[in-house]
């Protein structure tokens, strides 16, 4: 099954909708066998977490019971998975179409999932990996491709607020932004940073977890999330200063101060 | 940014470890000093407390996020569908 395969198929820009598309895939998955989308098609070979087999004996995935458990299982983290979806796609209808993508995968591999194990996390690897795979190629956005490198005025950005010093009464200021500047801000970041912030401050996920996720070593993980909270925190503090909570003459608007 | 006085931790290791510091990631050895350093240093406390609220709104942001009922009812659909695929082919 090739990337562009899917691709193509899960949301083209000028295809029909996925609804109408999918049962005709859903088939040719099902012919492929049980195990019709294997660890290694997801990505998910080296994740520690699914690398037990739950036993495979024959006709398990024929299993209602297996249907069942899923549901329960798996069904429980819609919401979470909707929203990281959301903050990664930043468009409901793309968002919704991650996750049933997420949940088919997820559903197809899931008896390469180890019980006991952590399930939200697995499913949120599968929604980075699909992402990744899927939205991310489609996506003609240089600025947001997830680049480790910040470009020059993203540094400025930083460097000048750094460099302006920290007020107690900011912190009370960005505390009366409106939820939709903090989601503007976050929609903003590069996807790599935003995801890392998505993951350890909405998911609580652990940095070891979120590296699991993102398939990056930890300190990579930690070095997106200082540099994503140093964006998000210089770009907040530019909201807070257009909406009048911090007055202009003290904190300076960004990038006038060198 | 220091408050020019001597700690038992420098600032900028502090603020190095802000983040770990609020994520829960640190030591417990660390934990504690870094928290008798914000203590006694005011700069470093507004840096943190700065961090914080930022760490906050985004969990205030993103935490009323719900799926549509809607595509629960559409992925459970898929599933019991591929199942029935599974189950026809095994027949």
């Amino acid at each position: 099954m090739s990337g562009t395969g899917w691709a193509t198929w899960v949301r083209g820009n000028d295809r029909a909708p996925p609804r109408v598309a999918t049962p005709v895939r859903l088939i040719a998955v099902g012919e492929d066998g049980r195990h019709a989308l294997s660890g290694g098609a997801l990505g998910l070979g080296s994740l520690p977490m699914s690398d037990k087999t739950r036993g495979g004996e024959p006709g398990s995935g024929t299993d209602p019971d297996k249907v069942a458990r899923f549901e329960r299982e798996a069904l429980q983290f819609l919401d979470p998975l909707y929203g990281g979806a959301l903050r990664m796609t930043r468009n409901p209808a793309d968002a919704e179409d991650l996750v049933q993508e997420t949940y088919m995968k997820a559903f197809a591999a899931y008896d390469s999932f180890t019980e006991g194990t952590n399930m939200k996390a697995w499913l949120f690897r599968i929604l980075t990996n699909t992402y990744i795979n899927i939205y991310r190629k489609r996506q003609r956005q240089p600025l947001q491709t997830g680049s480790e490198d910040l470009t020059d005025w993203q540094l400025h950005e930083v460097e000048s607020h750094d460099s302006r010093g920290l007020r107690s009464a900011e912190a009370e200021a960005l505390d009366r932004l409106a939820d939709q500047d903090i989601i503007e801000a976050l929609a903003a970041l590069p996807d790599d940073f935003r995801m890392a912030v998505y993951l350890a401050d909405v998911e609580g996920f652990a940095y070891k977890e979120i590296a699991e996720i993102m398939d990056t070593p930890v300190g990579t993980v930690m070095s997106r999330l200082h540099r994503g909270r140093k964006l998000l925190r210089a770009q907040l503090e530019d909201y807070a200063i257009e909406r009048g909570l911090i007055p202009a003459q003290v904190a300076g608007p960004a990038g006038e101060d060198e | 940014m220091s408050c020019g006085n001597p700690h038992e931790m420098d600032c900028s290791e502090v603020l190095d470890k802000v983040y770990e510091f609020l994520d829960g990631e640190v030591s417990e050895a660390d934990r504690a000093r870094i928290g008798q350093h914000l203590d006694e240093c005011g700069p470093c406390l507004r840096q943190y407390g700065l961090e914080r609220a930022v760490k906050a709104l985004v969990l205030r942001s993103c935490t009323c996020d719900q799926a549509p009922e809607q595509l629960r009812v559409r992925i459970v659909a898929r599933i019991r569908q591929i199942s029935i695929t599974y189950r026809a082919q095994d027949d």
